[in-house]
């Protein structure tokens, strides 16, 4: 392999010629400026590092030496192990092609090989044959080299492992007793069972010369096991060179070959397996379709998964809530420590069976284990039993429950009998049972006897006809333990026996864990649907989608055969089954190329007796180092070129000129450092100022109608109101805010006052949608139609500005309202007040009908703490606290009353109260009575 | 890129004395302040405004007590009542020592120097010389020519200095006898302590001292840059900078100091320090030694400290 020439050793003689380049380069440039310089003592003081500046340095002409050398070196093409040729002439060619999985990666190389061999073949006009190990058939006869080449051109890596023995028994037989010239057997370098067999095969052959012909081996790494974990999935991974560590990354695929998790895989030095979890949710879990290491195309670096590996959601329910401090006597608790590791556990909240059924049934869980339920509420029996029809898996354990239900329960699989069975104990003759070995057939097939188990009380199945089919285990006297039904697409199973321990060892037993573990395996990982196929194992399933060589689902099937699964056992792939996916859209059964725990090993090919010749493939050993030989050159180059440069005090000036060009730079640049600064203090939006002043002071607002004179008694009115507030309360309100409501911000006013004016512009959608807005956040809009006095005549007509308050209320949802009732905290946020007179009086102060007394569960006042979203009066509040700039009262009363007047400037004290305190006034009112009760 | 400085061929004594005798007449004549006149002095034709030693009149002053009586000029004593001595203007000449650095650092002239320093020192030598030689003083180079005391010092010190072996840093000084005056003229890059233990002894045998420094521009402002190999003209050492010009301020700081230190030393000893960049005009040089040797250092412009 280690084989080193020169396509054109002729101009190695330019060699001869360095020794001149070294004559030339040490009298050649650098050559410093000579000067003469007297005061040369004087400069010796001064020059810290004295040079010999006869010659450049000696390390400056190796450097241009090595340079020449590579140069010569590169234009004379070396060339690492170049093909040796010449095929021993004894007898015909004979090429041993592995075009197993392993070969995929490199197949182009093999085939150039295999082809180079062939073209020397028909040179020495010798017969050629070619046999592929890995093909079904093995046509091995000797022919001429144009249909080996043929052959050659037709073999495509297959998805499997080399079948050695055989091929090499079709050679025997083909050969019969013709000695062969050459053998070229071209391995992918993974050893496979029968290497020794094909070995001695091929030395009884006695040819001439054989040729052992090997890849790098690095394409060969295979993911041999995937298990779904608790919290992760773990891959495992095997490889053929185990000489470094290496690390790699396995996708997880999903169907359409997205990549849905990864996690690294590390193969430590010297090891040839590695794991990998990767860790995913297990909802994510359940999309994995496909496991692949990135970067290895090859069949054996996929690892297919099916509805097998989809770990099961299992609800748990039990009829007895039991004792959380006995967990030992909770039938459940044997079952969820035995599916803890398989499945997912659903365990509903309550106990209540009518509420959490109904709960896991939306969970759509993939089997339902009921312990010792006898009787289900009446309308849930119905639900369960369409889940069941839907392919759904109900699992149920006998009890003493079960046993006392009456026998027409649907949800059993078989007849019961009422009551149960005692076996032992002090009036029975019968001694405590153990289990019958599990018949041939059903989901238990296969496990071994359980032999530790003995049954003490059962319930028992009313003998039919079809009973001991539709039984999957039974006790040692033929008495069924474990009986099934199909329901539609479900199922339905019974243990006749307690989840918990005292009517038998069952639960207590590894066989306990196992059965489950069969069972939920059986049901179908996404639950309910329409077909099953879980159900259905001796149906032969189809090729669905078969891998290729390269680790690619096709859809093409080819030769493939159906397979027909046989519970627990993994299928093997074969010629005839290659890995792939088995069944069909709906599900499907995996087949991977190399069955669980299989590790790569290399391929032994020393026998006794035996020389054999190693040798590489062409493709890859045949690399011209020229490139690389150029590129030394030219980095030789590029360090000469700063050395002088160097030397010459290039740098000096380019440091110069990149201080200047630093300083340019930094010109140039501080604007945009400038600018970003500013960027970063104008966070600020245009408005905040205002925004922060509305926010430090509590101002009053209005809206403003679009009516001038309207607008200037609004702002006058909560003027006055402000003045009376400060006045009499704490509260020092800002000066009022007129507001649009189309655009201005609401949020910041605890109330906003509209006077309604059917003469204004109608508020457009928006803005009554940003109201809405406003009222649900919990503010408080008072609405004012200032009609008390208009509607003193028609009692019954509306006034104008009620039928805009209408309508502009139309589209708002507004919780139901009441007058304000005299209990409520409005009349006692601050004064006590019967009545909330405005310019008039007699109008009611509509308020939202209160919850205690309605009922109702509005979400507008929930979010207001209770306080009332919006007000309603037709007693012109504004009209009242209306003040000009002197103080004095703007409009009278009606009738003139200056006690009107305070009584409407206390409505508003008690309003802004109320807005701004809620409820906790309301509270107060209970102040005595807790301060009874704490003692005081 | 064409290097800097350059090594120039020696230059020819009779152009350098052409140059000096055109330096030389821009300058006044040059009496060397005759401080310490021990046995130095011997009789010259110069007058030192000063009464002593000679032949012209110089003054006429009371006769007091103790002096010869032969000394006493009666013609002019009869004249009045008072007796009156004829003093002599006191007329002296003054050995003066001139030496130039020619070493191979000298013959370095850079593409900023209008002149090699060697040939910018030669110039200067010659034409304080002959400034010297005008005014009746002895010249005389030490190692190369006994002192003498003619009209034509300039050209016999030309003639000698050509036919003269090549001087080392530092003149030999076996030929000098007595207290007089050295003027030395080089380019000193030699450690300021080294020249200084070459000149104190000079300076405990009562010499009388002025250095010039020459120096060619490149050596001062170090005008080099990038990857350069700077060879020393006199050892053939080689220095490989990297990047020269990052060595300039070091350079600047250590060949200042060196001046400063050399110049500080030299006048502790009492000795003057001038020094001279080959691009200035080599009048300013000589205006400065000829100020140090009148004893008038801030009589000619141009001179520096």
């Amino acid at each position: 392999m280690s084989a080193f020439a020169f396509a054109s050793p002729a101009i190695l003689i330019a060699l001869i010629a360095l020794p001149a380049i070294w004559w030339l380069l040490r009298l050649t440039p650098p050559r410093p400026k000579s000067e003469v310089f007297p005061p040369l003592a004087i400069l010796a003081t001064v020059l810290k590092r004295q040079e010999t500046p006869a010659n450049s340095p000696w390390w400056l002409t190796l450097l241009r030496i090595l340079m020449a050398a590579a140069l010569i070196f590169a234009i004379a093409d070396p060339v690492m192990n170049p093909r040796i040729g010449s095929l021993s002439s004894g007898g015909p060619l004979v090429l041993v092609v592995d075009n197993s999985w392993a070969a995929a990666k490199d197949w182009q190389r093999r085939v150039e090989t295999a082809d180079m061999l062939i073209d020397d073949a028909q040179q020495a006009d010798l017969p050629v044959s070619i046999v592929f190990t890995a093909d079904a058939t093995h046509d091995a006869v000797p022919g001429t080299a144009a249909a080996a080449r043929e052959k050659l051109a037709a073999a495509r890596p297959q998805p499997l492992v080399p079948q050695r023995a055989r091929t090499a028994q079709a050679l025997t037989e083909a050969f019969n007793g013709l000695r062969p010239g050459t053998v070229a057997f071209l391995t992918d370098g993974v050893a496979a069972a029968e290497d020794q067999e094909m070995m001695a095969d091929l030395a009884s052959l006695s040819p001439a010369d054989l040729r052992l012909i090997e890849g790098d081996g690095d394409g060969a790494l295979a993911l041999t096991q995937a298990t779904n974990n608790a919290t992760s999935m773990s891959v495992t991974a095997s490889r053929l060179n185990r000489a470094a560590g290496q690390s790699f990354t396995v996708n997880a695929l999903d169907q359409r070959g997205r990549t849905l998790a990864s996690a690294p895989l590390s193969f430590a030095v010297g090891s040839g397996t590695a794991s990998a979890e990767i860790s995913a949710p297990f909802e994510l879990r359940n999309d994995f379709a496909r496991l692949s290491i990135e970067g290895h195309a090859t069949a054996g670096a996929a690892h297919l998964l099916d509805d097998g590996f989809k770990r099961r959601r299992v609800a748990l329910l039990s009829g007895d809530s039991g004792n959380e401090m006995q967990p030992l006597l909770l039938p459940l608790y044997y079952i969820s420590r035995a599916l803890q590791p398989y499945a997912d556990i659903i365990q509903p909240r309550g106990s209540d069976l009518s509420t959490s059924l109904p709960d896991v049934l939306a969970n759509n869980p993939s089997a339902i284990i009921m312990a010792d339920i006898g009787r289900l509420p009446a309308d849930t029996y119905e639900p369960l039993q369409r889940w069941i029809a839907r392919g759904g898996m109900l699992i149920r354990f006998a009890g003493s429950r079960l046993a006392a239900a009456p026998t027409d329960d649907p949800l059993v699989p078989v007849i019961l009998r009422r009551g149960e069975r005692a076996l032992g104990g002090a009036l029975s003759w019968a001694e405590p049972q153990p289990l019958a070995d599990f018949p041939p057939f059903g989901p238990f097939a296969g496990m071994p006897h359980a032999e530790s188990v003995l049954v003490k009380r059962q319930v028992l199945a009313e003998p039919t006809p079809d009973l001991a089919e539709r039984t999957w285990a039974s006790l040692a006297d033929g008495t069924p333990l474990v009986t099934t039904r199909e329901v539609e697409a479900g199922r339905i199973v019974l243990f006749h026996v307690s989840a918990e321990a005292t009517w038998s060892d069952l639960p207590l037993s590894g066989d306990f864990v196992e059965m489950l573990r069969r069972l939920v395996q059986l049901a179908r990982a996404s639950g309910a649907q329409t077909t099953s196929l879980a159900g259905a194992a001796a149906v032969a399933l189809p090729p669905y989608r078969l891998l290729t060589a390269d680790g690619v689902l096709t859809t093409e099937t080819g030769p493939a055969k159906p397979i027909t699964p046989a519970p627990g056992q993994v299928p093997v792939a074969s010629p005839d089954h290659p890995p792939g996916l088995y069944g069909s859209e709906d599900g499907f059964t995996a087949v991977n190329l190399l069955p669980p725990g299989t590790e790569l090993n290399p391929i032994d090919t020393n026998i006794a007796g035996l020389s054999v010749t190693r040798q590489g493939l062409i493709g890859r050993e045949a690399v011209s180092l020229r490139p690389a030989l150029f590129t030394i050159a030219l980095l030789l180059l590029l360090v000469d070129s700063l050395v002088v440069l160097f030397m010459n005090g290039g740098f000096s000036r380019l440091s110069r000129a990149g201080r200047s060009a630093a300083a340019i730079l930094l010109l140039a640049l501080s604007p945009f450092a400038l600018s970003l600064s500013d960027a970063r203090a104008q966070d600020a939006k245009p408005g905040d100022e205002q925004a922060l002043e509305r926010l430090d002071v509590t101002h009053l607002a209005y809206v403003i109608t679009g009516e001038a004179d309207v607008d200037r008694i609004s702002e006058q009115g909560l003027e006055g109101l402000s003045q009376f507030l400060s006045y009499r309360t704490t509260l020092e309100p800002g000066t009022p805010v007129g507001l649009d409501i189309s655009k201005d911000e609401l949020a910041f006013y605890p109330i906003i006052y509209w006077p309604i004016s059917s003469t204004a512009p109608m508020p457009t959608a928006a803005a009554i949608s940003r109201i809405d807005t406003y009222m649900r956040s919990g503010g408080t809009v008072l609405f004012d139609t200032r009609d008390q006095i208009s509607t003193l005549d028609g009692v019954g007509a509306l006034s104008a500005n009620s039928q805009r308050l209408q309508e502009i209320l139309a589209n708002v949802d507004i919780p139901p309202l009441e007058p304000t009732p005299t209990d409520h905290v409005l009349a006692r946020s601050f004064y006590l007040l019967t009545s909330f007179p405005g310019r008039y009086s007699g109008s009611p102060l509509w308020v939202e009908a209160r919850q205690d007394a309605r009922n109702s569960e509005s979400e507008l006042s929930s979010s207001g703490d209770g306080v009332t979203p919006l007000l309603i009066t037709g007693n012109d509040f504004a009209g009242a606290w209306a003040i000009d700039g002197n103080g004095n009262s703007v409009l009278p009363t009606v009738p003139p009353d200056d006690m009107q007047r305070e009584y409407a400037y206390r409505a508003g004290v008690n309003i802004m109260m109320y807005m701004l305190t809620g409820n906790y006034k309301a509270d107060q009112v209970h102040v005595p009575a807790l301060l009874e009760r704490l003692g005081q | 890129m064409a290097s800097i400085g350059q090594i120039v061929p020696q230059t020819p004594g009779g152009e350098v004395l052409a140059r000096a005798r055109q330096r030389a007449a821009l300058v006044p004549d040059c009496m060397v302040e005759a401080r310490r006149i021990a046995n130095t002095v011997i009789a010259g034709w110069h007058g030192r405004r000063k009464r002593g030693i000679g032949e012209n009149f110089w003054q006429f002053r009371p006769y007091t007590e103790g002096e010869s009586l032969a000394r006493i000029d009666w013609r002019r004593s009869a004249r009045d009542d008072n007796t009156y001595v004829r003093d002599r203007e006191w007329q002296a000449a003054h050995t003066v020592w001139l030496w130039a650095d020619l070493s191979p650092s000298m013959m370095y002239k850079s593409t900023l120097g209008s002149v090699s320093k060697e040939s910018r020192a030669l110039v200067l030598m010659l034409a304080l010389a002959e400034i010297l030689a005008r005014s009746g003083e002895r010249i005389g180079c030490p190692g190369v020519m006994e002192p003498v005391s003619a009209r034509n010092a300039a050209e016999r010190l030309a003639a000698a200095i050509m036919h003269a072996p090549q001087t080392e840093g530092m003149p030999d000084t076996a030929m000098i006898r007595g207290s007089s005056d050295i003027v030395l003229i080089g380019d000193f890059l030699d450690d300021a302590d080294r020249i200084m233990e070459r000149i104190a002894p000079l300076a405990r045998r009562n010499l009388r001292g002025h250095v010039v420094e020459v120096a060619d521009p490149a050596e001062e402002t170090f005008p080099f840059t990038g990857r350069t190999e700077f060879t020393d003209p006199e050892t053939g050492e080689k220095l490989m900078s990297g990047r020269a010009e990052t060595l300039r301020e070091d350079y600047q700081r250590a060949y200042l100091a060196r001046r400063e230190s050399l110049g500080q030393s030299l006048r502790r000893l009492g000795w003057s320090f001038a020094f001279h960049r080959t691009d200035h005009l080599a009048s300013e040089a000589l205006g400065a030694v000829y100020g140090y040797l009148s004893g008038n250092p801030s009589g000619m412009a141009g001179a520096r400290p």
